[in-house]
């Protein structure tokens, strides 16, 4: 009997489940999806806070106050340190290798001009084609971490194609200086050699780099004498955002206990990037940059609570709606139920039955819901960000659990209400 | 008409406040939807801004130079940032670098206004104190490490004026022997100045390879007045905004060249743009969803009230004046719900205000209208449909009990 | 001329002739009753003659005018204008005090006059408890408010559908000396009952079988008198 009444209710009232089922799904959809967005958001700006470039920088032990801090070009070359190309794809092996989204090394040498001024020659990558040995394949460079340069005149070096090494990209200051254009030729002579380089592109950086020529790491090797040796790595890589155990960490990790040690080790903070970065770079220093690091940290913070906070609201909203609707339609109900007690039903039998009804809606209003948001979510995701947001999950028994949780609270009060009424009242209303 | 139109009220304010669990129910849904929906625009308006301020923390966006390659001074700087709002001014720092020395070596001196380096460069990492008064240092992490310095050590900096540079360097090379505290003795040309340092600086770019001071020090250790070399300028702005307020600080000041730091700048937009879209579409999304709610629940709220209509209907109401009565009634609630969810909306975005970006909003008028009349019409949509099915019954099948 | 002719009036939903060819007068300040058991077709007959339903066939003069081929617009004029319902399960609006539920009535018929409402109330006896909600009176008393809201407007017909359904005895009696007053003031009635006894106090009884009007008795006994004169002094 009690299953026939409950499909009773399911079949021929489903107008009014319906409308229950509606709800319910309207907020299982949301809470999905924003539960979905607000796991998620923190990666994607992450990955969008990657236009900013390099936030971790890998340098020799030791060399770098030389050049900088003596002021003298050219200078003291035996003492300068060197990290190794050869270990270059070791980047890619560290514990949080698939954090590091691009990477590029840097060369640079200073070289004379035609006109016997001096300028610095940079080889770095470009779109550099890595196979790695998880079989994955990167194409890395500046053309990543540089977004922020204007290619105004020609186009980037293309290291897949063809003759790139004879090529180069010239800042706009200096384009300007020597009056060259792309496609002229440009006569450099190195410690080591001197080439022809033909200009592929002019570039605009807003910064230092206006002034500076870039070719490629093999090209500015050749010219400086400088085979197989690199000047600095830049590492953009996706980080948590530092807290107290990192920056303890960062100064000395061996002030960690062994607990904190793993935790340290085992998250994607800068500084455990970088300590990583130096356990597979022979005599190496890697450091954060700073300026984009840590307000990488702050962005990402701030952009989570703000979803969080907006995915609390908008939760809180639905829950209410829910609740709202299912006591609603329970009231709604006074007569059928009066009747019932008319004919001598007993409380607990009414309350099972009731929320049974209900919890069925739930379910299949849920489960839609559910889908739904997924949808939802994946709107936002390709809109927004042009990439699918991935699915938690731990979304899952969340949504279950809150549809189930807040179905019942709505139905407290109405319940609570109709238990007050005697067979009566309700049937002579 | 007067008579009939305050019946209408009375009826319209009886069904409210004697139907008190009802109608709570139903102002409880308008008030969540109008509560959402002023939260929530009131956030998407206020985000960029808060956000944008956020990204500040990347430091200067802007870089004054002087136009003709000479330095600049404090005033010229001054009159160039007299194009920009003030408001939008988040810091300046001038920067006046000189070559000066430690231990005899050349070191980088960075000479500028202490109080001002972490409003444009709030990325910065100090061990120790960033110094508040003259004859304090702050010291690069790289030349700390290079001449072995401690916070609350002394160190003894020289520099060495153009016109004995000739003659010390005959004294540089006699001394090379001889290191240490006891070369301020030796080279008796250089000016020097001991200082305390208060504090290291890690960056992790080229900053830590510099030592900075006051203006006042580095004029007073090269004896030659102040001239700045470039200054830091961090504006909040972005995108087109920023653009247009450096053309018109280049077009307007006299010797200040204004330069974009396209680094900053160009990736703030990009990020600042899929933020801003990311809120408008949860947003939209959001109160698309929360209307909907708020609709069924409406709609609930009037299918239940059939039996009533039959009975109105019997009692000789023609249909438009049921729907004008009952549509008058929920529009009312709609109002209402709609001005208590603005004043809770505007609470919740000052939450959020608050808590993310630790600064408060401003309330904005336009959405209490706005809000008001969004909620009236979502409510007089939500219930004109269960309202015109009711009146196309025959009131006899209502009354009948069905 | 009649007051109410109908004449060779069906309703028929799909096979079921739930009124076959009937024909009926009421003359003006008549009191009539309709019986017959369920299923009959008095409910149908009511609601045609209530202006809530056409017929299918068949003429329905109200006054000269027949209703039977207006539209539901049409018909609501003329039945705010013409009739008065009393309803079995009384039927009042739960959010509006007694004097409010009669102001109703008036709302839809012309004006809202809160003063001429009281006097309704007053002669059905309920005039302290005029400021009650219907969930605060008894059943006979919400049974007196339907009646003083049915009469506000000076209704031609007063047209009552098992009105005694609901309530005991005492409240029975309260509301038959109701209507025999109405009766005595000139008002046309129209009961619809299965009660015999209800049906007896009227001038003439209709009964109703299977959609047909089977037999027609007049009451030889009618008076027109009041049976109980302490009634408002009841509760």
């Amino acid at each position: 009997m009690f299953g026939r009444m409950i499909k009773g209710i399911l079949t021929r009232q489903w107008k009014k489940m319906l409308m229950i089922g509606l709800t319910i799904a309207l907020g299982a959809s949301l809470a999905t999806a924003m539960l979905s967005v607000m796991l998620d958001v923190g990666d994607k700006i992450n990955q969008e806070l990657k236009a900013y470039g390099a936030n971790i920088i890998v340098s020799p032990q030791e060399a770098s106050v030389i050049e900088d801090l003596y002021d003298v070009e050219g200078g003291d070359k035996a003492t300068k340190a060197y990290l190794r190309e050869d270990e270059l794809s070791k980047v890619k092996t560290i514990f949080w290798a698939f954090n590091i989204v691009d990477y590029s090394p840097f060369i640079s040498t200073s070289v004379k001009l035609d006109d016997g001024s001096e300028v610095k020659l940079t080889g770095s990558w470009f779109n550099h084609h890595l196979e790695l040995a998880t079989g994955e394949t990167l194409d890395s460079g500046i053309r990543n971490m540089r977004s922020w340069w204007d290619i105004e005149d020609g186009d980037w070096i293309d290291e897949q194609g063809s003759g790139a090494e004879g090529e180069c990209m010239v800042g706009t200051e200096l384009a300007k200086k020597l009056g060259i254009s792309v496609g002229d030729s440009l006569h450099v002579t190195g410690n080591a050699s001197a080439a022809d380089l033909t200009v592929k592109g002019i570039f605009d950086a807003g910064g230092d780099e206006d002034e500076y020529i870039f070719t490629t790491l093999d090209t500015a090797q050749a010219i400086g004498g400088l085979d197989g040796k690199v000047d600095t790595i830049e590492v953009s890589a996706l980080t948590t955002p530092d807290n107290e155990l990192s920056e303890k960490a960062a100064k000395d990790p061996g002030s960690l206990t062994i607990k904190q040690y793993e935790t340290w080790y085992c998250t994607a903070y800068a500084s455990a990037i970088c300590y990583q970065l130096t356990e597979v770079i022979t005599d190496s220093t890697a450091a954060p940059v700073r300026q984009v690091a840590s307000s990488e940290g702050a962005i990402l913070d701030k952009t989570e609570l703000l979803m969080g906070l907006i995915a609390v609201l908008s939760m809180v909203g639905s829950a209410l709606g829910i609740c709202n609707l299912v006591t609603a339609s329970v009231m709604d109900r006074s007569r059928e139920i009066g009747l019932m007690k008319a004919i001598g039903a007993q409380n607990s039998s009414i309350i099972l039955q009731v929320i049974t009804e209900i919890l069925i809606t739930a379910a299949i209003g849920g489960a839609a819901g559910f889908a739904a948001g997924i949808g939802f979510a994946q709107i936002i995701g390709q809109t927004v960000f042009g990439s699918s947001i991935a699915l938690r999950t731990m979304v899952i028994p969340i949504v279950i659990v809150a549809v189930l949780a807040i179905t019942l609270i709505g139905c407290i009060p109405a319940i609570r209400q109709l238990l007050k009424l005697s067979p009566t009242e309700v049937l002579h209303e | 008409m007067q008579k009939k139109r305050k019946w209408f009220f009375r009826m319209a304010f009886a069904s409210l406040l004697r139907r008190k669990s009802r109608m709570l129910i139903a102002l409880l849904a308008i008030v969540v939807g109008a509560t959402i929906l002023s939260g929530l625009v009131t956030v998407y308006i206020d985000v960029p801004r808060q956000m944008g301020a956020e990204f500040r923390n990347y430091g200067a966006n802007v870089i004054f130079t002087s136009k003709d390659g000479t330095a600049l001074t404090i005033e010229e700087i001054n009159d160039g940032l007299s194009n920009v709002n003030s408001s939008q001014i988040v810091g300046m720092t001038p920067y006046r670098y000189e070559t000066v020395r430690i231990n005899q070596t050349p070191v980088t001196a960075a000479g500028t206004d202490m109080s001002s380096v972490l409003k444009t460069s709030p990325y910065w990492s100090v061990d120790g104190e960033i110094p508040d008064k003259d004859g304090e240092i702050l010291i690069g992490a790289t030349v700390a490490q290079n001449y072995n310095l401690q916070v609350e050590k002394s160190i003894s900096v020289t520099f060495t004026p153009e016109e004995v540079a000739e003659e010390a360097v005959a004294f540089d090379n006699g001394d090379e022997a001889a290191e240490g505290e006891t070369s301020t003795s030796d080279v008796v040309l250089d000016n020097y100045i001991d200082f305390k340092i208060t504090g290291i600086l890690n960056t992790g770019g080229a900053e830590e390879n510099y030592i900075y001071m006051s203006l006042e020090d580095l004029e007073e250790l090269t004896q030659i007045p102040t001239t700045i070399s470039l200054a830091e300028v961090s504006i909040s702005a972005s995108g087109s905004d920023l653009t247009a307020v450096v053309g018109s600080i280049n077009q307007n000041s006299e010797n200040v060249s204004a330069k974009v730091v396209k680094r900053v700048t160009a990736s703030e937009t990009t990020v600042l743009g899929k933020l801003q879209a990311l809120i408008l579409l949860v947003t939209i999304i959001v109160l698309a969803l929360t209307m909907i709610t708020v609709a069924t629940t409406m709609t609930a709220s009037v299918t239940e009230r059939r039996r009533e209509i039959g009975l109105k209907k019997a009692l000789g109401a023609l249909d438009g004046e049921i729907i004008k009565e009952f549509m008058g009634e929920q529009v009312l609630l709609g109002g209402f719900g709609g001005l208590i969810g603005t004043i809770l909306g505007f609470l919740f975005a000052q939450l959020i205000s608050v808590n993310v970006f630790s600064s408060s909003i401003v309330f904005r008028p336009v959405l209490l209208p706005l809000t008001i009349v969004i909620s009236m019409a979502v409510t007089a949509v939500a219930c004109l449909i269960p309202i015109r099915n009711a009146t196309e019954i025959e009131p006899a099948l209502v009354l009948k009990g069905e | 001329m009649s007051l109410l002719e109908i004449n060779n009036v069906s309703k028929i939903y799909g096979e079921l002739h739930a009124l076959d060819k009937v024909s009926l007068k009421v003359e003006k300040g008549e009191w009539v009753a309709i019986m017959g058991p369920s299923g009959s077709g008095k409910s149908t007959l009511m609601n045609i003659i209530g202006c809530m339903d056409r017929p299918s066939e068949g003429e329905v003069l109200m006054d000269g005018i027949d209703i039977a081929k207006m539209n539901q617009k049409e018909l609501t004029l003329i039945r705010r204008d013409k009739i008065g319902l009393v309803f079995q399960q009384f039927h009042l609006v739960n959010y509006l005090t007694a004097v409010e539920n009669v102001m109703l009535s008036q709302y839809y018929h012309s004006i809202p006059d809160e003063k001429e409402a009281l006097e309704a109330l007053d002669r059905v006896g309920l005039a302290g408890r005029a400021r009650h909600l219907p969930s605060q009176l008894s059943g006979g008393e919400q049974q007196r408010v339907c009646v003083a809201r049915a009469l506000i407007n000076y209704p031609e017909i007063i047209l009552a559908d098992e009105p005694t359904g609901n309530l005991d005895e005492a409240n029975e009696k309260i509301i038959m000396d109701l209507f025999h007053n109405l009766h005595n003031e000139g008002t046309t009635l129209i009961v619809v009952t299965h009660d015999p006894e209800v049906a007896q106090t009227a001038q003439r009884t209709l009964f109703l079988r299977d959609g047909k009007l089977v037999r027609e008795t007049v009451n030889e006994n009618f008076t027109g008198e009041i049976k109980y004169e302490d009634w408002t002094e009841n509760k």
